[in-house]
């Protein structure tokens, strides 16, 4: 399996942005930041004690519809968490994040969006990365089904997950928070444990307890785990950039 | 007439005691924190600002078919927060689908299969998963079902006349029909009408005058070898939402509405008429049939209250969750840290950012196991797998409330 | 020093990085914070440096430092004390209106905060003519007017030397990171070699077009920098665009030292001046 590809501060005029393609899923989703900037004009979104997060989801071939609305507001209540507004420089300001779909198929109306949900969070916590905004943690993404025979398959296709009885899309933070739980079709609750445990073990890479007491490793080369993924882009931009800094000590 | 007064205002100190009303606008938080987490002398249990255990639902009341003009409707009340909801049936012929002829004749065999298929379900309420396909895509790809939620100006403080449709009455739409789509609460069965042509073949030519009442019978049409059924035209179901009053855990509120209207639908019978080629639909109110809804998904949605206003504030090591769940357990007995409240009211969503909302079901009308359809939660990592799983205990009890309100009603 | 170490929002920075003076308090640079771990014991507290940006741990043993390199930040945001090259866009009666930054607010510097500018003394600057300036208050809020000066309020002199207006010569766009690794390589003096922050660049060109009588340069922290060779005669356009270039070069490029040179001599020859 092919793991994604992402490349970081890509746009010349954006504060932040980054790119990410997932092969298995085919999406391909170009995500740029702004932050701190003036918002003006917008009384409500100016509070005085923390940043107005606010998020744009733009499809490739349509205008945003109701769909774009709801994943929009996820994904602010997420990122909320994980920024800290409260920075110098950030309080009455806002941190816009755009996020637009350039590749894979397109999200009808009304679609289910957990398909791209995970793409959309890792490529806006690489632009927020790339913007340098202050956050507490970081986090990772998984998507996973569950087919009709009950089986937990890891990325699903988007044939794949319009057959699985379930959709299930977790987020974990960097020190292990069950941050987001976007959870669709039928299903039981030992089912969703069994999930919950795969995704973080993908999500963490590293080893969980299972139910019986023996330890499951993270699913080894086949599934990049996600947190380390995003380390690797980072470290690459970074030793790219201060290869004089890094050379020179 | 005033100085005497000013001399004696300054002898009676101004009153330090707010009452509570102003208080719980002064200092929403400190209000709730105190109501939650009364001081262990007072012996007061532990209640929200409204009267309500946490776990608590509020009040609910439905009451269906109050709309005259549409096919089915509902108002549903939770609270003070008050949506109506009605269904209203339009034909869509299937000659004015773009993509019809196309998707239709790519093989003959689908063809034969739906009008198999047909027969089947009228008889019996099992459906094999080729049947599920169809009735997806059916749904799905030509948009069967056609959700709209509005929030009517003045349901709540900040709507005003003229705006456009709000963020949040966007995404509550969306999440109408997307709940819509992954229930699969409707049967495209039901919003089919057939057409069962009859066999003009020379070995038969006496049928002809029969094919009136052949119509829409589908128990014997010895000829559906030969010629197979063919769908002349869907219902499309518009169900408009409208909030009239937003207390609160709107979403609930809307989905409920939904249900009970869909509960309460009915649509007219309607045959093709060959002669007129058109469909024609019978005003007879005995011939029309109710939907026959897949199962009774029933939301329940829970914000969550930090007792810490400040968290934000603090510049403290955020635990990681393992030693966080440590942490809680030691403090068990001594200060709650947090409180899960079940259906937040319009003053408690304000306070809370993590929310959570679970879509349960269960199987055989209420005896046999609960099903999530649908678990969400974001916006903050109080709630894991142990506060999930007594949610999804609490919406499957709530379920058994919803059914027999929504059975009265 | 060990290998570099890189850390993501909510890492912790590992003890060992911190340099070891004791002598001086620890300064925290951007994109660090100090957070306390709660405990049982309200005494016992003990704390601990997590980063909050993603970027390169570095620490400064002298100055008793430790401070995130993170992304470099694409626009530049005015902050208090920095050297900008700022733009007359129009004059009014107390201030001329200046461009810092495209596409914001203009900054306002006073028609008197010129060394030695009385009424009668004071500069006319045109619209289009640049300054070297000194920030002197981003202001608070939203909308908050960023106001320059070219003295030193408390002086009366034009400290550090060089501010005023800039005449003749030739700007050229930069990285907001690069021009903050310009004016560090120019400020500090020779003695500490060739090579600093990884930039040879300009003591390699300052070496080669010493014969041509030299150039002047100034960096604005908003990604300018002026350059001017008005001493060269004849080729004195032809050697300001080499300058630009290799500046330019180097930032695009991310350069080592070792290329820096070669593409001075590469730039150099091209446009015959060595």
């Amino acid at each position: 399996m092919v793991g994604p590809t992402a490349s970081l501060s890509i746009l010349s005029r954006a504060d932040g942005s980054a790119s990410l393609k997932c092969p298995t899923t085919g999406y391909n989703v170009l995500g740029s930041v702004n932050a701190p900037i003036e918002l003006p004009a917008r009384r409500d979104a100016l509070k005085p004690e923390e940043a107005t997060v606010e998020v744009f989801v733009k499809p490739g071939n349509t205008t945003a519809g109701v769909g774009e609305r709801y994943v929009e507001g996820i994904l602010r209540s997420v990122l909320q968490k994980v920024i800290l507004g409260r920075e110098r420089g950030f309080p009455r300001r806002g941190v816009v994040i755009t996020l637009a779909i350039i590749g894979g198929d397109a999200v009808e109306r009304g679609d289910s969006y957990l398909n791209i949900l995970p793409t959309l969070l890792q490529v806006s916590l690489l632009a927020l990365l790339s913007a340098a905004v202050p956050m507490s943690m970081t986090f990772s993404t998984a998507l996973l089904g569950v087919t009709k025979s009950g089986d937990i398959i890891c990325n699903p296709s988007a044939a794949e997950a319009k057959a699985a009885s379930s959709l299930h899309v977790l987020a974990f933070s960097s020190k292990g928070h069950l941050l987001l739980d976007e959870s669709q079709g039928r299903f039981e609750f030992e089912q969703w444990e069994s999930v919950r445990e795969r995704a973080f073990s993908i999500c963490r890479g590293m080893a969980t307890p299972g139910a019986d007491g023996d330890v499951t490793m993270g699913d080894g080369g086949d599934e990049a785990r996600i947190n380390g993924f995003i380390c690797e882009t980072v470290e690459d931009h970074l030793h790219r950039d201060y290869s004089w800094k890094i050379d020179s000590a | 007439m005033a100085a005497p007064e000013a001399k004696v205002a300054p002898s009676i100190p101004p009153s330090l005691s707010l009452p509570p009303s102003q208080f719980a606008r002064l200092q929403p938080h400190a209000y709730l924190l105190a109501h939650l987490s009364p001081p262990p002398a007072s012996n007061q249990p532990s209640i929200r600002a409204n009267g309500r255990a946490p776990s608590q639902f509020r009040v609910t009341s439905a009451n269906a078919g109050s709309l005259t003009h549409t096919n089915g409707s509902a108002v549903v009340r939770i609270g003070d927060t008050a949506a109506v909801c009605g269904v209203r049936a339009e034909l869509l012929h299937t000659e004015d689908i773009a993509s019809w002829s196309v998707s239709q004749a790519s093989g003959s065999h689908k063809r034969r299969r739906l009008a198999d298929l047909g027969k089947k379900s009228a008889e019996e309420d099992e459906e094999d998963e080729e049947d599920d396909e169809e009735d997806r895509a059916h749904i799905e790809d030509l948009n069967l079902l056609v959700p709209n939620l509005s929030l009517s100006t003045g349901c709540a403080p900040g709507f005003i006349p003229g705006a456009p449709p709000s963020a949040l009455a966007q995404s509550l739409s969306h999440q109408i029909l997307s709940l819509l789509h992954s229930t699969r609460l409707v049967r495209a069965d039901d919003l089919r009408i057939w057409y069962q042509p009859p066999n003009l073949g020379p070995e038969e030519p006496e049928r002809h005058n029969e094919d009136e009442q052949m119509d829409m019978d589908a128990e014997h049409s010895p000829t559906s070898e030969s010629k197979p059924r063919e769908i002349k035209a869907f219902w499309v179901l518009y169900i408009d939402v409208m909030i009239i009053s937003l207390a609160g855990n709107p979403f609930d509120a809307a989905w409920a509405a939904v249900l009970a209207a869909l509960r309460d639908t009915k649509l007219p019978k309607a045959w093709w008429d060959v002669d007129n080629e058109t469909i024609l639909c019978s005003d007879n109110i005995s011939d029309a049939r109710k939907l026959c809804l897949r199962g009774l998904p029933v939301a329940s949605s829970f914000g969550v209250f930090e007792a810490d206003a400040a968290a934000g504030w603090r510049p403290n090591v955020i635990p990681d969750a393992e030693e966080q769940k440590a942490q809680d357990q030691k403090r068990k007995k001594g200060s709650q840290q947090s409180w899960i409240l079940a259906d937040p009211d319009g003053y408690e969503e304000g306070l809370s950012q993590e929310r959570a909302c679970i879509v349960v079901d269960k199987e055989q009308g209420g005896k046999g196991k609960t099903v999530i359809m649908k678990m969400e939660k974001h916006g903050g990592w109080t709630v894991d797998t142990e506060e999930l799983r007594q949610l999804v205990d609490i919406s499957a009890r709530r379920w058994d409330e919803m059914k027999r309100m929504l059975d009265q009603c | 020093m060990s290998a570099p170490l890189i850390l993501l929002p909510g890492d912790e920075v590992p003890s060992d990085h911190l340099p070891s003076n004791n002598s001086n308090p620890l300064k925290l640079g951007p994109g660090l914070r100090l957070l306390s771990q709660p405990s049982s014991k309200p005494d016992a507290t003990s704390h601990v440096l997590t980063a909050t940006q993603a970027g390169l741990v570095t620490t400064d043993a002298k100055r008793n430092t430790v401070s995130i390199l993170s992304f470099p930040n694409r626009r530049y945001i005015p902050t208090v004390n920095d050297l900008v090259i700022a733009q007359i866009h129009h004059s009014s009666i107390d201030y001329f209106h200046c461009m810092v930054t495209p596409h914001t607010a203009h900054a306002l510097l006073g028609q008197l905060s010129f060394e030695g500018a009385t009424k009668k003394t004071r500069p006319m600057l045109k619209q289009g003519e640049l300054v070297y300036a000194r920030v002197l208050s981003v202001g608070v809020g939203a909308g908050a007017e960023v106001e320059l000066t070219c003295v030193n309020p408390a002086t009366g002199k034009s400290e550090p030397g060089g501010l005023g207006p800039l005449v003749g010569g030739m700007v050229f766009e930069v990285s907001t990171g690069m021009a903050a690794r310009l004016i560090r390589a120019s400020s500090s003096s020779a003695e500490q070699g060739d090579v600093i922050d990884g930039l040879a660049v300009l003591s390699e060109l300052g070496k080669k077009l010493e014969s041509l009588g030299g150039f002047e340069i100034a960096v604005g922290r908003n990604g300018k920098v002026w350059v001017d060779c008005s001493n060269a005669g004849d080729s004195a356009i032809k050697a300001t665009i080499a300058i630009g270039r290799c500046l330019q070069t180097t930032d695009d490029k991310r350069l080592n030292p070792v290329d820096q040179k070669k593409l001075v001599t590469r730039i150099l020859r091209e446009m015959k001046l060595a």
